[in-house]
């Protein structure tokens, strides 16, 4: 652990920290450019030049190349290295173009913020600048090679990092061109980092174009409901549009990046012909009709039927409060069945996997990334949970072996291919993770993973398919298809779920509660508009165990864009947005229990759930297992 | 004396009435009579085109920040040709406290300040004016300042024709 001074103040760091970061650690930061936490160091811009005063190197020195060492004594203020470093900054922006103001980066562009804190200002040269011809980089990030400073960042993580072949850098000396052999869409499925990982704006969100700047952005911190990893995002939205999707960083689960899969879609929360007011019978009416006519519904078919004809359904893609709550309505009402899962083989294997995680062997992305032998088993992991492709090639490239089992088609990490689980040397590995499809869930699995003190992650199916797993065990859940095979379902109510089964005809859906257009919801008899995950809080439970907090980023409503063919937003004033009656599931099971004679619950949280209610949105979450 | 110098203050001080009553008078017969302000006093805030005729406003949201009371808002769009603009653009007048701040904070000479002082409205709602309100035909104070000209991006010019530039570089050629 050395210990070093940096501007008088003692500071100590583990061993391989670099002057840079251990600057940072106590809170100064050093302007830099291609020096990049999870990329590392490559000396390429010059800009974070420190004064050493004393210790075993002295002069002016490039702090983030200089491991931090004992008896260092650091200058960051020293005259010679800020006029180093205001020159280097100077000399950046001697071709960098005046388009501030025509940039999407500009507000949230580090080359602006280093660029006032080197202390340069005004242009002295007068010569002309560089220029560059952009590429077509597909539909999703745009290209604007003037304003490159040639840091490397963008090579490095796409090359390097995530295993791309299709971008890399071109030319040379003054040059240096960041692109493709020719047009054409980014093949990575990570290339949406581009966008974060640019300190200045070449590359920018081409979906969320022109539409705001940062101080005008709508931001919480947020998790990623595309797949069961949980990634760490920061939803972005203005004017009741969600524009684009952020990385946040959580070393334990996604580091600094995300997936593209994760990042660019949004048309869920957009789509203007979303549930968005309560329908009874298809007609439009309000949440006070529509929950009357639930109680009223729910009691004749209750009184017709019995009790046990009733199945309140769940869903992995919605939120640890839903979902608890579903099963209260459930004990309220004392129906027949609560289902979680669709399809029982599916349900079996999700519920067998959750059982045999325990705080020592479930696995992070984390772990992956720091394995020494990764197998794969049963799972096409770019298909299915792309991140944690991105942690194996990590673990490949720190020099872990891959085996697979089965069908794999990444090329972002070699590997080894298998017949069975009892070829892969998993003894003679210190840390090694055992990766499986829910599909592949099975007892030889769980039983090698224990004998040879293997760390599991199994890829689920939802953000909260773990969660739901967890419910299941908790609430003796019945997966839909056995309790309709069982003749004794003549009715459900189902919540945000999306049904991988043909329904009988002569089961009523009562009411469906849903944010996205389903086919459900064109059979339910009420259909109960609910929140999207970015307009509420809530809970995802992790494919590790890690239950996550999102908040709020956005108010519901229909986006002010397209509101007024005319040009501009409407003149009238009112309380609540068009379209923004919705609310989040749990608050609608609430208000129908309230209407089935319960009393008003606050926190869906309850029992055994209850320590999840302080979770902090910006922390590692917290495990369940 | 407090005598004598009670007497003194109240000459003095009819005195001073007097000077008054035999001035000419300051006030101007407002509507009747209208002053006319100098080019930079700041009233009615407009939108101007550059030299070409394009409109000068780029959408880049400096002036909706640097607003001290929050009454300018638009919308950011892109043209085909690639040139950012304003999909739509209010300024609430109702709001506006005339600081000129908007102004100062535009990079493109865009939004400026004008002498016109006369904006009463009978309805509230009349004083929040929309782009179209606000776009004038004209330069308004800089009749050469041309931002796309500058930018060092190509939407006005072909990349690389700005004045402030060199052609393209051929990555692919070993020439310096």
């Amino acid at each position: 652990m050395p210990k070093l001074i940096i501007d008088n103040i003692p500071v100590e760091v583990p061993e391989g920290t670099n002057v840079l970061e251990a600057a940072r650690s106590i809170g100064i930061v050093i302007p830099h450019f291609c020096w990049h936490p999870a990329l590392g160091r490559a000396g390429a811009c010059r800009a974070c030049a420190v004064k050493m005063l004393d210790g075993p190197v002295k002069g002016l020195q490039m702090s983030c190349m200089l491991p931090a060492q004992d008896g260092m004594v650091v200058s960051t203020t020293d005259a010679e290295a800020m006029a180093m470093r205001r020159s280097v900054i100077e000399w950046l922006m001697i071709n960098h173009p005046h388009d501030c103001p025509v940039c999407d980066e500009g507000g949230e562009c580090q080359l602006q913020d280093f660029t006032i804190a080197g202390g340069h200002g005004i242009r002295r040269y007068d010569g002309r600048k560089r220029t560059y011809n952009n590429q077509y980089l597909g539909e999703f990030i745009a290209h604007e090679m003037n304003r490159c400073i040639q840091c490397y960042r963008c090579v490095r993580f796409y090359q390097e990092y995530a295993g791309g072949t299709d971008f890399g850098v071109m030319g040379r000396a003054a040059m240096v061109y960041f692109g493709r052999q020719s047009d054409g869409p980014l093949e990575s499925p990570f290339s949406g980092n581009l966008v974060d990982i640019c300190p200045t704006g070449v590359f920018t969100d081409k979906t969320a174009r022109f539409r705001a700047r940062y101080w005008d952005y709508d931001m919480a911190p947020s998790i990623c409901p595309h797949c069961s990893l949980g990634c760490n995002i920061t939803p972005v939205a203005r004017y009741r549009e969600l524009l684009k999707v952020v990385a946040r960083r959580n070393d334990r689960v996604n580091g600094w990046f995300i997936c593209d899969r994760g990042r660019f879609p949004k048309a869920n929360v957009n789509a203007l012909d979303r549930p968005r007011q309560p329908l009874v019978d298809g007609k439009a009416t309000s949440w006070d009709e529509a929950l009357d006519a639930l109680r009223e519904r729910l009691n004749g078919f209750l009184e017709l039927n019995g009790t046990q004809s009733l199945a309140i359904i769940g869903s992995p893609r919605m939120s640890m409060e839903g979902n608890t709550m579903a099963a209260r309505l459930h004990k309220l009402l004392d129906t027949g069945k609560i289902c979680y899962f669709s399809d029982s083989v599916h349900a079996g294997q999700t519920l067998e996997a959750v059982a045999s995680l325990t705080p020592d062997n479930a696995a992070s992305q984390e772990d992956v990334r720091q394995a020494d032998l990764v197998a794969i088993v049963g799972s096409d992991l770019l298909a299915e949970a792309p991140m944690m492709a991105l942690a194996v090639r990590q673990a490949w490239r720190n020099g872990a072996p891959v085996y697979v089992v089965g069908e794999e088609t990444s090329t972002l990490f070699e590997y080894v291919a298998v017949a069975s689980l009892s070829d892969i040397p998993l003894a003679e590995a210190k840390h090694p993770v055992l990766i499986c499809g829910t599909n592949h869930v099975g007892s030889d699995i769980i039983d090698t993973a224990a004998r040879n003190k293997a760390k599991l992650s199994f890829i689920l199916d939802g953000p909260n398919a773990f969660g739901c797993a967890l419910l299941s065990q908790e609430y003796g859940a019945t997966p839909l298809s056995e309790a309709v095979a069982s003749g004794k379902i003549k009715g459900l109510i189902s919540f945000e779920s999306d049904l991988t089964l043909e329904l009988p005809a002569g089961i009523r859906v009562l009411a469906a509660a849903d944010c996205r257009k389903t086919p459900l919801l064109s059979r339910a008899e009420i259909v109960l508009p609910s929140s999207a995950w970015v307009e509420m809080d809530g809970t995802f439970i992790n494919n590790e165990g890690r239950a996550q907090r999102f908040k709020q980023v956005m108010e519901p409503g229909l986006p002010i864009k397209g509101l007024d063919p005319a040009g501009h937003p409407p003149r009238l004033h009112r309380n609540t947005p068009p379209g923004g009656e919705v609310l989040p599931t749990w608050r609608i099971i609430a208000k129908i229990t309230e209407r089935l004679g319960s009393e008003w619950i606050e926190d869906p949280l309850s029992d055994q759930w209850e320590r999840l209610r302080e979770l902090d949105a910006e922390g590692e979450g917290i495990s369940v297992v | 004396m407090p005598l004598i110098s009670d007497i003194k203050a109240i000459i003095a001080g009819f005195g001073v009435t007097l000077h008054h009553m035999l001035r000419r008078p300051v006030t101007i017969q407002y509507p009747e009579e209208k002053r006319v302000p100098y080019p930079r006093f700041r009233a009615r805030i407009v939108l101007t085109r550059d030299p070409d005729g394009g409109e000068r406003c780029v959408a880049c949201y400096l002036c909706s920040a640097a607003c001290p009371v929050d009454c300018i808002s638009m919308q950011a769009a892109e043209r085909d040709d690639g040139r950012r603009y304003a999909a739509w653009f209010r300024i609430n007048f109702s709001r506006c406290i005339f600081c000129g701040l908007c102004a100062e904070a535009c990079p493109t000479l865009a939004i400026q300040m004008t002498p016109d002082y006369e904006i009463c409205k009978r309805d509230i709602m009349d004083l929040v004016y929309e782009k179209e309100d606000l776009l004038i035909d004209g330069c308004g104070k800089d009749n050469s300042y041309n931002f796309y000209h500058h930018a060092g991006i190509g939407v006005t010019q072909p990349r690389g024709a700005g004045l402030e530039e060199r052609l393209p570089v051929d990555v692919r050629s070993l020439l310096p």
